[in-house]
């Protein structure tokens, strides 16, 4: 069915472009692997560089802004309230979203100095993800797998889930939010609200 | 006596926190409604009021006792001591891992089991040092829990108990088990033997907690509803380490919690 508000004009492109492009959502597990060890690269320069730490924290979060298909993961978390919530909520979570996840992803990463990386299996998934094996390595604590789910975004590869030891952050993260809808009438502001009381809690953690 | 008084204080807790928040179960959504319902099951937690509750408790207890103690635990004893314990109580399990691979047909987990047990009860010192890490046999972890879910034993309904954390009627009857199968149980003799099991149990208990300190501590401050996302990592993770697939890594003094802090070996050949 073709979009109402769609040029008609566009009822033509859009097949030609599916068939010009039909793998365009298909990741290449070689691409998607060397684009993880790339980032991965990156995140244990900036983790391991000297300063503050609220200059590594800034440094890891530019790398996971660049890397993370914040929009779509943010997305697929609201799942099916992002129906239901109106345009201005949508933007708001949007907003919300990406801040709460890369202020917790540097707050954690920016403490893992000394951390190593191995770079594991690189398996073409079904749903058209390729998932990267990594082992994550710290001095004095024990070594844990960390997979990295990556997508086809626009043509670039980015990472679209977390897998920590079996347990997958976006579908952790899913049923966390859906919960607090729930438990609060099924109203998207109350997390909102929440998500901005978190955002404050995180900032006076941080000192700033 | 101390524990039994503790105990009562936790039943008490239990009951006001039952009280305050409301009995009963949670709400079944309308058939009407199919997303909510799959997310009705996929929470999988018909009794969450009373869930919610016990985590309260469990939240009260860890705060002003068990942390504390995982903390002083952690201040006195140097890290190789740590480390050494910890060996000797997994080594100490090996018998009841080797049972869970042998029930659930994996050969080749069982043999490596058996050869860990045999070398680290010999060339590490009744299992002080962890040798057969270094000789190309990691540590894994099975419980009767899983056991269960191989043979298609269906979980149950979700359930968080205080002290022992989430779980569910599987996991639990696992446990009970795997209690009842280690040898050690059933050892008693004299003062001094029992002392020594009681020891086993509480540093058991206090390397657990310990080694969740940070995660534990990072998923109160990264989540709005610490409960929910617990619940949800609970059953991924139970999931993977169903169908061995724990990644490089499987901590093997099964702790019942769902964000385990790894593999007790950094250096493996993995």
């Amino acid at each position: 069915m073709i979009h109402p508000v769609l040029p008609r004009r566009w009822a033509l492109a859009l097949p030609l472009a599916l068939l010009a492009a039909p793998a365009s959502a298909q990741m290449d597990p070689g691409r998607a692997g060397d684009f993880i060890r790339v980032t991965g690269e990156e995140l244990v320069g900036a983790i391991n560089t000297q300063g503050s730490v609220a200059q590594r924290r800034e440094k890891v979060a530019a790398i996971l802004r660049r890397a993370v298909d914040l929009e779509g993961v943010g997305r697929f978390i609201l799942g099916r309230w992002w129906r239901i919530a109106t345009p201005e909520e949508q933007q708001q979570y949007n907003r919300l979203f990406e801040e709460t996840l890369i202020r917790n992803l540097s707050a954690r990463f920016g403490e893992y100095q000394g951390v190593r990386f191995t770079l594991g299996r690189v398996q073409a998934r079904a749903e058209e993800d390729v998932l990267v094996n990594t082992t994550v390595e710290r001095p004095g604590t024990a070594a844990f797998g960390l997979d990295w789910r990556v997508g086809d975004v626009a043509g670039q590869p980015k990472i679209v889930d977390v897998i920590a030891e079996g347990t997958s952050l976006r579908l952790t993260q899913r049923s966390e939010y859906s919960s607090i809808i729930t438990r609060n009438g099924g109203r998207v502001a109350s997390l909102l609200d929440a998500m901005r009381g978190q955002i404050l809690a995180l900032s006076a953690r941080e000192g700033g | 006596m101390r524990s039994t008084l503790l105990l009562t204080a936790g039943f008490r807790l239990l009951l006001l926190a039952v009280l305050l928040l409301g009995t009963g179960c949670a709400t079944r959504p309308p058939a009407s409604d199919p997303e909510a319902l799959a997310e009705y099951r996929e929470n999988n937690d018909p009794i969450e009021p009373l869930n919610r509750a016990s985590y309260v408790v469990n939240d009260g207890l860890d705060t002003l006792i068990i942390r504390p103690a995982a903390e002083i635990y952690r201040v006195f004893l140097p890290p190789q001591a740590r480390e050494a314990i910890r060996n000797v109580i997994s080594n100490l399990r090996s018998p009841v891992i080797m049972v869970n691979d042998a029930l659930q047909g994996e050969r080749q987990r069982f043999g490596t089991t058996l050869g860990r047990f045999l070398l680290n009860s010999t060339l590490g010192v009744a299992g002080v040092f962890d040798v057969a890490t270094g000789f190309g046999l990691p540590a894994h972890s099975e419980d009767f829990g899983q056991t269960l879910a191989v043979r298609g034993v269906g979980e149950g309904p979700y359930l968080f108990i205080p002290v022992i954390g989430p779980s569910n009627p599987r996991d639990l009857a696992g446990t009970v088990v795997d209690i009842a199968m280690n040898p050690l149980t059933w050892l008693t003799g004299n003062a001094g033997v029992d002392a020594a099991l009681y020891a086993r149990t509480g540093l058991g208990a206090l390397d657990a907690r310990e080694a969740l300190i940070e995660p534990l501590d990072q998923l109160r401050a990264s989540t709005i509803d610490p409960y929910a996302a617990l619940r949800s990592a609970y059953r991924q993770r139970r999931a993977a380490e169903i169908a061995n697939q724990g990644g490089a890594t499987q901590r093997d003094t099964g702790t019942g919690f769902g964000v385990g802090p790894g593999p007790l070996n950094p250096t493996g050949p993995n």
